[in-house]
């Protein structure tokens, strides 16, 4: 996935969770068998390089993962491979309910970033088990959960099961990048074989540990929006032994001064909200007082600073733009002709990146620097997109309240804690379709050691099989007639 | 000269000191004038003609043409060397005896010319072409018009029988505008009694010239008499960065934005030289009003401040009176969603005479206030350093007499009414080893440019075809005044 904050929760939650141990789950009849089946589509797809470069290809990971299906018994009818794009093909299958209830959506992507076979131990496009863990790129970024996804689908269908509601399952294309994001794609062509009451995206892990414990288990239903901002200051240059007073460096760094000083407004959502009703009960002390009193209406103001002094809890409950890049000057010896800063921001829901974009103008104050929209293709627009980022779903009690029973069972003592993600995932799609999405994967994480992106990627075989019996037992119990 | 050493422009302001008198035209030149015309012109073109870049080119080349050219003329084999570090990279040293009733005189030049590509040009830079009233080509300013005018100015005396009161040295060399194996540094260091002199000429005062022109006119021209010392400093902050989505007060990019809002806000103390001193006393004498007041009160004791700060305003007259820095160039981050692990700038600072960049860089640090922000030292190979270089830089020539009174003498002959104005060179020349080695040097040629028209460095680099023999006559001129028996 693209960037989630949710992941530094960690850092806060150090106090959450002290009693909570794992319990060692019984196996559950069928369970080893579907452990087997999961890891070996997880290998599977890991063999196949699904990166955005001249060497991966998504449909041949499509292709494989519906032959399973296949294998597996559900009909052609309800498997489709579809897309834009010859190496960009979605999966989509669907196992028919009674239809009692609305579908249930569930997605994943099966693109995964880059990997340099020298930056790694081992080969990234081959699956290796060494100490526990499972190594290989997309082992967390999410061909692992993707496996589980459609572990659990062929377990239902095997042993049977008919949900109430039909439960269909899309693995899709360019959710890392490039030009075929297949999530968008379904929703423009072909809404019908995705329409659900809800979604639940499995692109992000769910039980951070610290130290091998468990901490608290992530539910994500509130994502801000992502936006880069372009600040450019031109001038015409000139020599640098007379040096005068219009420098386009100096314009610019007094814009980002004035930047770096500024708070964009306090607001709370349905979501964030919840999260500090439910983390003030866990925390103690001046942080718990805290927490209540921003929640109270109208808040806190000194509570509020103190907790805006911390980045973690800044980030929760206000939009934040942060200069990440700066690049100005053509030559040592010249005046610089152009200046510019890539700005980064972070838009709570409700607000729009043209919301965001006036109000950089404003606070930088000076009509010598433009402020454009740095759209993720790289293009610079004048104006950014005046969508609003959605406000949260409400957490609807028939996926909220299987969810805390099984989490409680898995992991006595560990709570659900919903949060905000802090920029664009596919769930930014479906929510902007207009279907509630909330995303977890029961895999369990170190914050610190989290290696998506990055070299080595890896998850243990322990939380992997954990994870795939949990989601088995959550998608029975969510679709239960 | 390398561009970075743009000159500062003393002035357009001294046009006035004129007075109304037209510059004088252009006389009649004899037999001698003519042939010399004729035979700097086919050095000029035998040298374009030969590629000195850095890169695909060969200084050598050129000297060994030059030195045949010598000695061919009748001088002997000791007084035509050829010597050098790099076989690429050779120099001409050759010298012209007087009667040694006075100490020799340098006269300086470089060789090597800075890169050109034909893509870019009109026509090819590496052909000498007239065109226009212009002579087109690579060097034709930057400087191998200067070398062939130097050059012919000796022949010429050497056909002459000429014997002046003082050796004439005359050195042609390499990699002035970059490169290994600069020539005048390198015959410092392992020739010093080659070139040993009571003063140099150097004719790459500005770029090749030094009569400042508009519309063809000449304004003013130009005695470089001291230079600025060029100097890069990198500044840099290092943080350990994180994931952008939760900024933290503590960021690369804004403390180095920060220091620099405050390396932007301060000015280096105010200070005059003999050569900036002389010209705001003669400046005071032909301004008029609060200019002139002001031109007046800085040069006396106390200065007035208040004066200071209204000449500051004027990027020139800064530039003169200060030390100067600034920042040029920005580099920060690496990617668009991560806080920044590295922000840097690149501050490029013009030091007055008499101060060392090691002086500098500690007062960066101090209007810094800021450990976390490192100053280092980037040398001219990109070398980065933690210290940089303590020597001061030499004080001004001075204005000797021997050789300013033939210059005015002959400047007023062909340009009746041009003022001689003493000037500070913005950065290095070659004339930064000459003076480190202890003598006096001066940027001279009597080449006119328009100022809106300096193509060195450029496309389509251009010589005015009068002022190139106009330059020719001109120094033979000067240099007969300041070798006479």
């Amino acid at each position: 996935m693209t960037a989630r904050a949710c992941a530094w929760l960690a850092a806060a939650a150090l106090l959450l969770t002290a009693n909570a141990e794992p319990a060692p789950t019984a196996p559950a009849e069928g369970s080893s068998a579907s452990n087997a089946l999961a890891r070996e589509l997880l290998r599977q797809l890991i063999a196949i390089n699904t990166t955005d470069t001249p060497r991966g290809n998504v449909t041949m990971a499509a292709e494989a993962m519906a032959q399973q299906l296949r294998s597996a018994g559900f009909s052609p009818a309800d498997i489709q491979v579809l897309g834009p794009s010859e190496r960009k093909k979605n999966l989509v299958v669907r196992l028919r309910g009674s239809g009692q209830h609305q579908p249930v959506l569930l997605i994943g992507h099966l693109d995964v970033v880059e990997a340099r076979r020298e930056d790694w131990s081992s080969d990234p496009f081959g699956m290796v088990e060494k100490d526990g863990y499972l190594y290989g790129r997309g082992t967390l970024d999410m061909k692992g959960p993707d496996a589980i996804m459609l572990a659990a689908l062929i377990r239902l269908k095997q042993e049977g099961f008919r949900p109430a509601r039909d439960i269909t399952v899309a693995l899709t294309a360019d959710e890392e990048g490039g030009g075929a994001n297949g999530v968008e794609w379904l929703l423009q062509h072909h809404r019908e074989l995705i329409g659900a009451q809800f979604v639940l995206s499995g692109d992000d892990y769910s039980v951070l540990t610290e130290n091998g414990k468990p901490l608290f288990f992530k539910l994500v239903a509130s994502e801000k929006v992502y936006a880069d901002f372009q600040l450019r200051v031109t001038n015409k240059g000139g020599h640098s032994s007379e040096p005068v007073a219009d420098n386009a460096i100096y314009t610019l760094i007094r814009g980002l001064d004035r930047l770096a000083a500024y708070e964009f407004p306090f607001e709370l959502n349905a979501v964030t909200r919840e999260y500090y009703r439910r983390l003030a009960q866990i925390e103690s002390g001046q942080r718990a007082a805290d927490m209540r009193a921003i929640l109270r209406d109208p808040p806190d103001a000194e509570a509020l600073g103190r907790l805006s002094r911390r980045p973690l809890d800044r980030s929760i409950t206000r939009t934040t733009c942060v200069a990440t890049r700066l690049e100005a000057g053509h030559a040592n010896n010249a005046l610089p002709q152009r200046a510019q800063a890539v700005v980064n921001c972070r838009i709570l829901p409700g607000h729009s990146p043209e919301e965001v974009r006036r109000q950089l103008v404003q606070v930088l104050g000076n009509p010598a620097i433009t402020v454009s929209y740095l759209a993720s293709d790289g293009a610079l627009l004048d104006a950014a997109p005046s969508v609003r980022g959605f406000a949260p779903p409400p957490l609807v009690p028939e996926m909220l309240m299987p969810l805390d029973r099984l989490v409680a069972q898995t992991w006595p003592g560990l709570k659900v804690i919903p949060c905000m993600s802090a920029g664009a995932s596919d769930a930014t799609h479906t929510s902007a379709a207009g279907l509630p999405t909330y995303t977890f994967s029961p895999l369990t994480v170190d914050p610190n050691d989290d290696r998506e992106h990055g070299r080595d990627e890896r998850i243990s075989v322990a939380s992997f099989y954990e994870a795939n019996e949990f989601f088995y037992r959550y998608l029975r119990t969510l679709t239960a007639p | 000269m390398p561009l970075r050493t743009r000159r500062l422009r003393l002035l357009g302001l001294l046009a006035l000191l004129l007075n109304g008198a037209a510059p004088g035209a252009q006389r009649a030149g004899d037999a001698g004038d003519s042939a010399a015309d004729t035979l700097a012109r086919d050095i000029f073109k035998q040298l374009i003609e030969i590629n000195t870049t850095d890169s695909a080119g060969n200084v050598t080349t050129a000297a060994e043409a030059l030195a045949e050219r010598f000695r061919a003329a009748g001088l002997a084999a000791r007084d035509v060397v050829i010597a050098g570090p790099a076989a690429r990279k050779k120099n001409l040293l050759v010298r012209l005896h007087g009667t040694g009733k006075r100490r020799p005189l340098l006269l300086l030049g470089h060789l090597d010319v800075v890169e050109a590509r034909r893509e870019d040009w009109s026509t090819d830079p590496f052909q000498l072409i007239e065109k226009d009233g212009y002579f087109y080509g690579r060097g034709t300013l930057d400087m191998k018009s200067g070398d062939a005018i130097m050059s012919t100015t000796l022949l010429r005396m050497q056909q002459e029988g000429y014997r002046g009161s003082r050796d004439i040295i005359l050195a042609l060399t390499a990699d002035e505008e970059g490169g290994c194996c600069n020539g005048v540094e390198w015959l410092v260091r392992n020739h010093r009694e080659l070139i040993d002199a009571e003063f140099v000429l150097n004719h790459d005062g500005l770029v090749g010239y030094s009569i400042t022109s508009e519309h063809g006119i000449p304004q003013e021209f130009d005695l470089s008499a001291t230079e600025k010392t060029y100097a890069d400093y990198q500044l840099a902050v290092t943080n350990r960065g994180g994931h952008s989505s939760l900024p933290r007060p503590d960021n690369a990019i804004y403390e180095l934005a920060e220091g620099l809002l405050r390396v932007g806000r301060y000015s280096f103390p105010f200070e005059l030289n003999e050569i900036t001193r002389a010209y705001f006393e003669r400046m005071a004498t032909v301004r008029s009003g609060q200019l002139a007041a002001d031109m007046r009160a800085i040069t006396r004791t106390p200065v007035d401040a208040a004066a200071i700060t209204r000449l500051s305003r004027d990027p020139e007259l800064n530039s003169l009176t200060h030390t100067t820095c600034v920042a040029t160039r920005l580099e920060g981050g690496h990617a668009n969603n991560a806080l920044p692990q590295r922000a840097q700038a690149v501050v490029n600072c013009r030091i007055l005479p008499g101060h060392s960049k090691e002086e500098v860089r500690q007062q960066l640090l101090h209007v810094l206030g800021d450990p976390a922000i490192s100053v280092r030292y980037v040398a001219d190979d990109g070398k980065v350093s933690d210290s940089a270089p303590e020597q001061r830089s030499l004080p001004p020539s001075p204005l000797l007499p021997d050789m300013l009174k033939p210059l005015e003498s002959t400047v007023q002959a062909m340009w009746h009414g041009l003022p001689v104005v003493p000037y500070m060179n913005a950065g290095a020349t070659d004339g930064i080893y000459t003076r480190a080695a202890g003598l006096p040097t001066y940027g001279v040629a009597g080449i006119a440019v328009d100022r809106d028209d300096v193509r060195a460095h450029g496309r389509d680099e251009r010589v005015r075809v009068a002022s190139f023999y106009r330059g020719n006559q001109f120094f033979y001129r000067y240099l007969k005044a300041l070798t006479a028996p």
